[in-house]
């Protein structure tokens, strides 16, 4: 665990909330990929990063809602709240009795006045938050591509393309993000859609494998984003 | 009457009651997907791809932290933004996000749709 004052003075504070409220069973603050300080008891390693991982992939989807400020699971034997602290994010687990107002009010008012103390005292921040980038993409309408010489390469509008290599800085678009509204994703070549009776109707050209990888069929909507490179 | 129909009595009680609380200020709209079908209500529908990724991740970041930190069978899941929020639900074997302005008392929803 990172011993900087910053850590260390937020460890404090985690411990002090846990005193505060017994409700609390483990808690900790994290920035992106790291945890910044842990609450006594410390989680396990493996909680903590699995919690991060769970969070990051709401927090990436999280455009459509304005970024993600915070997430609450209300289980029925206990609740977890991870909420944004600063540029932090702090994570709670609590029993199912925990009042979760008082909580609130409790953590909106320690941590901050902490992080307030300590940038007045050390310069460095304790870490960059999380990235919130928003991403050009696309809702498209599914047609399949069927055939011998289909090759793997989607096909989306040249206007489309164009858009996107304008606003990424780039020459031109090689490659897309396809995803299903089930969360099923896969990353493809793509080409302008050759076939001018299809133009300018907001479609994906997909060939059928594709299509099998993404279980999506003609017709249904999915996302569509250039890759990075 | 037999479970399966009970549920399915259940499940179109439910989107009965959605229909009603649609209209309501601040309400943006429902997304309420059974294991064959899916129904959708939004009022911007460009946004429909997206607001399903974002409830299907929220389910299962919800299920996942849940099993980390063994608080059991969740119940609700609620993903807050800066001006919007979703409230997330199982109901029998639907899954029910259902997206409202922040400021929505989300509690007292779950009450006039008897989710509580």
């Amino acid at each position: 665990m990172n011993n900087d004052p910053y850590a260390v003075a937020l460890k404090n504070a985690l411990t002090e909330i846990n005193n505060i409220c017994a409700d609390v069973s483990r808690s900790f603050i994290f920035a992106k990929d790291r945890v910044i300080a842990t609450g006594d008891p410390e989680p396990d390693e493996e909680t903590m990063k699995k919690t991060i991982d769970s969070f990051q992939s709401v927090a990436e989807k999280a455009d459509a809602i304005g970024s993600l400020k915070a997430f609450y699971v209300n289980g029925n034997k206990g609740k977890i709240i991870l909420s944004g602290v600063n540029d932090m994010y702090l994570a709670l687990a609590a029993s199912e009795d925990a009042d979760t107002t008082y909580l609130h009010s409790v953590t909106r008012v320690i941590i901050p006045t902490v992080l307030k103390l300590l940038e007045t005292i050390t310069p460095t921040p304790p870490a960059s938050p999380i990235p919130l980038q928003s991403e050009p993409s696309k809702q498209l309408i599914v047609d399949t591509l069927s055939g011998f010489f289909v090759g793997d390469s989607v096909q989306i509008d040249t206007e489309l393309l164009e858009e996107w290599a304008k606003l990424l800085n780039q020459k031109s678009i090689s490659e897309v993000e396809i995803e299903s509204v089930d969360g099923e994703a896969t990353q493809c070549k793509v080409k302008e859609i050759n076939d001018s009776k299809l133009k300018g109707k907001g479609m994906i050209r997909i060939p059928e494998k594709v299509c099998k990888t993404l279980e999506v069929k003609k017709g249904e909507l999915v996302k569509v984003k250039p890759a990075s490179t | 009457m037999s479970a399966k129909n009970k549920s399915k009595n259940d499940v179109e009680a439910l989107q009965g009651k959605l229909q009603s609380i649609k209209g309501r200020e601040g309400i943006i709209g429902y997304i309420l997907r059974g294991p064959n079908s899916a129904s959708i209500d939004l009022k911007d529908p460009t946004k429909i791809i997206d607001y399903a990724i974002l409830s299907a991740t929220a389910f299962e970041a919800g299920q996942d932290m849940s099993a980390m930190f063994e608080i059991g069978e969740v119940e609700s899941i609620i993903t807050e933004g800066e001006n919007t929020k979703i409230l997330s639900r199982v109901v029998n074997e639907h899954r029910l996000s259902i997206f409202m302005e922040k400021n929505v008392d989300h509690n007292r929803l779950c009450k006039d749709l008897n989710l509580t």
